[in-house]
């Protein structure tokens, strides 16, 4: 009886303090998935490194504005088209506290880059991100030099997305060791993971700063970050609401008005990097005709559409990049909302009475498609919406070059690494695995390959605008925007600013 | 029951868990969609790289040649590894297969002693306000969506109140042993009664929402069969007799009116699994149901094939749990 007494009591007294705050020290971030595994090099998912990111530091990193700077490097020079040399920084140390060498920067590499490199005959999934390295040498004590098998100038932008691990800690304990425990160089280190549930890390008080770039340059400003599971949006904001986490990533649009109203958190936002846009299958009974794309182009509202449904939270977009992205046009054509001319050339292609089309898309984007398919049907295109699963539909319409079935597929792509090798050879070359409206186009299919390879910045970029300028007048696409991210952050959070590729680097961040 | 009758219910096991490999392997493997593309996500890829990717994951085998790997496998319960975790898939379930059950069993609890007590009291008051207010309130709670009345609760008592935490199994500062990964076990085994009464805390509104339409139906059930049982000429006897009212309602007839609530409650037990994938979600819960949407999402075949079976066992072993009780409450039945 007494411990039924003591159960109750006890239970009482959590009634009362379960929700209390956490103590001034912590930060939680409500975060939409666990991470899959810690081990850096063995995932492809950008949630996993976003939390593995806060344990581990790169090589090189980006700044909030996602400009490329030296983190673990203290600097980088690219000797020749295919050789790049990394002067790694000195007095770094790995959380077990041993020192950081060239030695473990080349296994990093190694590990991510040799066939097989994972040990066990296994290759790690992140070798295709780091494009065609040959070898990975050290040529002095402290300088580890990266040779590629052909030019590939986006080796830069992708770095960032790799985090360096210690040789004699992953020989020690295996690829299974490394996928439940952690040993990085990063601010923070491990010291729960309730899977499913939260990552807690506390800070590490060795950290050698960080990159010099990124002021304030020195330890974590908390002492411990917690980052929270919590997948359903509305509970993430209610979570937020509540005081039960400080910063909530993915903020719902119709969730920023509840947020900013409350007086204790508000909304912030950067510009995000994924492009959205309507594939109009070129093989299909109508889209082989560019006067009906045309058409459809002079259709839709977007400004209309950005400032109604997406609450003003994105950028309008002509082609394929992000205003943001390397070598993204500012001069292309804009189609403009025109639902007569619309019409017009719907009848002089021979459907003077309209088309009845029909639009496949995942159920996160139905309202925005059905909004888009309203002024559609408006300019003569009697368009029907499909909710698809996401899987489901990538394999209907990104055929490589095989079949396709449908008219339309509202679809987005993303490009953390604000390049266009990353989304504009997917989506635009000649049965590429992204290219969902069938299109092709050699002189495009030239220009996107020599551009892969070209190191004169001035000369590549020119290459993507000429291809952005075919592309505009081509239209297997409708560019529609690039959403911006949202996050909902406790007006207690000092000194953390969201960032373009939806990394959150707690380092800067503190607690008032 | 005799042990031939048991082992007979264990090897008729066999066959059920044959069919359902058979069924979630096709199922997973003709579903449209690739793992391989989803895993490399909006990347640039060459052809090479993709095709070792794929050779990594196993898939460049046929169809036929990977079932039956999958199937030899199984047998000595090696399910694999996930696709995603780079785990072997029975660690990754048996990590979250606790909270999953934990969340499970205090939802039957929660309904079995709402209900029968609600089902009894609208039996005996039939046609009161009290029976039309459970009418209307059961009625409700079959029909309330899992997912907008745990919405409903969160912002009630988390966000307005601040009563109850919004999400997870137990707060942060809370240190547990994990002995047997049932929170509520864990705590009491280590004398921590804070932790005990954070995890009780964090376990009140998912329960709530779990349970709900268990209740539900649990009520209308042992109502009906309550007011069925009370209309039986051996009550209408004992009545007679001048037996208590108390002692005829609880002795007597709630005895024989609990037999249906009991099978019905075992097999709404086995859709509480199922209900767990929406309050999981909501609620945050680290648990199996959520793990498996998202392995359906990502296309994971190894743990979606192993969890399927997973819950096919618990079904199976639920409804043997039930004709064992039957016997139990009604002798007249055997096995």
């Amino acid at each position: 009886m007494k411990t039924l007494q003591k159960i109750l009591t006890a239970t009482a007294i959590a009634l009362c303090v379960g929700t209390s705050a956490a103590s001034a020290t912590d930060l939680t971030v409500g975060f939409t998935l666990d991470a899959n595994t810690l081990d850096p090099a063995n995932h492809r998912k950008r949630e996993t490194e976003t939390i593995i990111r806060n344990m581990y530091d790169g090589i090189l990193t980006r700044d909030s504005n996602m400009k490329v700077v030296p983190q673990i490097a203290q600097s980088m020079v690219q000797v020749s088209p295919t050789v790049y040399d990394f002067k790694i920084r000195k007095g770094i140390k790995f959380h077990d506290g041993s020192e950081l060498t060239a030695e473990d920067v080349k296994f990093t590499i190694d590990r991510i880059t040799k066939d097989g490199g994972m040990g066990d005959g296994q290759t790690s999934p992140r070798q295709s991100l780091m494009g065609p390295v040959a070898s990975t040498e050290i040529v002095d004590g402290d300088t580890v030099r990266i040779t590629l098998r052909e030019p590939w100038p986006i080796l830069p932008a992708m770095l960032p997305f790799e985090e360096v691990v210690s040789k004699a800690w992953i020989e020690k304990v295996g690829n299974d060791g490394a996928a439940t425990s952690e040993n990085g160089t990063g601010p923070f280190k491990l010291a729960e993971w309730r899977k499913g549930d939260a990552i807690i890390m506390d800070r590490f008080d060795d950290y050698y700063g960080g990159s010099p770039d990124i002021p304030p340059v020195g330890k974590a400003c908390v002492d411990r970050v917690i980052f929270k599971i919590i997948p359903e949006s509305a509970s993430r904001v209610a979570a937020l609401l509540a005081g039960d986490v400080d910063i909530i990533n993915e903020l719902p649009p119709f969730s920023v008005k509840q947020v900013e109203n409350n007086p204790d958190t508000a909304v912030m936002k950067v510009n995000g990097t994924r492009s959205f846009f309507i594939a109009m299958n070129m093989q299909g009974e109508y889209f082989d005709d560019p006067r009906v794309r045309e058409a459809a182009a002079h259709a839709i509202d977007k400004d209309l559409i950005i400032d109604r449904i997406l609450g003003g939270n994105a950028q309008r977009i002509e082609g394929i990049l992000s205003p943001d992205a390397f070598a993204a046009s500012t001069d292309l054509h804009r189609y403009s909302y025109d639902p007569e001319l619309s019409k017009k050339l719907l009848a002089e292609a021979g459907y003077p009475s309209g088309i009845d089309i029909t639009m496949d898309v995942e159920g996160a984007f139905k309202d925005t498609a059905e909004a888009v398919a309203s002024l559609l049907s408006k300019a003569g295109f009697h368009t029907k919406v499909a909710v698809g699963e996401g899987a489901q539909l990538a394999d209907k319409w990104r055929t490589k070059g095989g079949k396709k079935t449908g008219d339309m597929y509202f679809t987005s792509w993303g490009n953390g690494s604000l390049d266009p090798y990353d989304i504009f050879t997917p989506t635009h070359k000649t049965n590429d695995r992204g290219n969902s409206a069938g299109y092709s186009n050699p002189e495009v299919d030239k220009l996107l390959d020599e551009a892969a390879v070209e190191v004169d910045t001035a000369k590549r970029a020119e290459m993507y605008h000429q291809a952005e300028v075919i592309v505009n007048k081509d239209l297997p696409y409708i560019y529609l925007w690039v959403p911006a991210d949202l996050y909902g952050v406790s007006k207690r959070v000092r000194g953390w600013k969201p960032s373009a590729d939806s990394r959150i680097n707690l380092h800067d961040a503190c607690i008032e | 029951m005799s042990l031939s009758k048991l082992l007979e219910r264990i090897a008729q096991l066999v066959p059920v868990l044959l069919g359902v490999s058979v069924i979630a392997f096709t199922m997973m493997a003709l579903t449209p969609g690739d793992p391989v593309q989803i895993m490399i996500g909006d990347q640039a890829i060459t052809a090479e790289q993709e095709a070792q990717l794929r050779h990594d994951m196993g898939l460049d085998r046929p169809m036929v040649e990977r079932f039956f790997i999958f199937l030899g496998n199984a047998t000595h319960f090696d399910f694999g590894e996930s696709f995603y975790h780079k785990r072997p898939v029975a660690d990754v379930i048996a990590e979250r297969m606790p909270a999953t059950i934990e969340l499970s069993l205090v939802a039957l609890v929660v309904a079995l002693a709402t209900a029968i007590p609600l089902g009894v009291l609208a039996a005996i008051k039939k046609n009161s306000i009290f029976d039309r207010i459970a009418t209307v309130g059961s009625l409700l709670g079959v029909s309330l969506p899992g997912f907008w009345f745990g919405i409903l609760l969160l912002m009630l008592f988390a966000v307005h109140l601040h009563l109850l935490p919004v999400s997870g199994r137990i707060g942060f500062d809370s240190e547990v042993p994990n002995v047997t990964g049932f929170l509520l076990i864990d705590t009491l085994v280590a004398g921590n009664m804070k932790a005990f009464g954070d995890a009780v805390a964090h376990l009140i509104l998912p329960a709530i929402t779990l349970g709900l339409p268990m209740t539900a139906i649990l009520m209308r059930v042992t109502r009906t069969s309550m007011l069925e049982v009370l209309r039986q000429d051996y009550v209408t006897f004992a009545d007679a007799k001048g037996l208590s009212r108390r002692r005829v309602l609880f002795r007597h007839a709630l005895k024989n009116a609990l037999i249906p609530t009991v099978s019905v409650a075992a097999i709404e037990t086995g859709s509480l699994l199922g209900g767990n994938m929406i309050v999981e979600t909501v609620y945050g819960w680290p648990g199996l149901g959520r793990l498996v949407v998202e392995s359906i999402f990502l296309r994971n075949y190894p743990l979606v094939q192993a969890a399927v079976l997973f819950y096919a066992v618990t079904y199976v072993l639920l409804n043997f749990v039930a004709d064992l009780l039957y016997t139990v409450l009604n002798p007249r039945v055997k096995l």
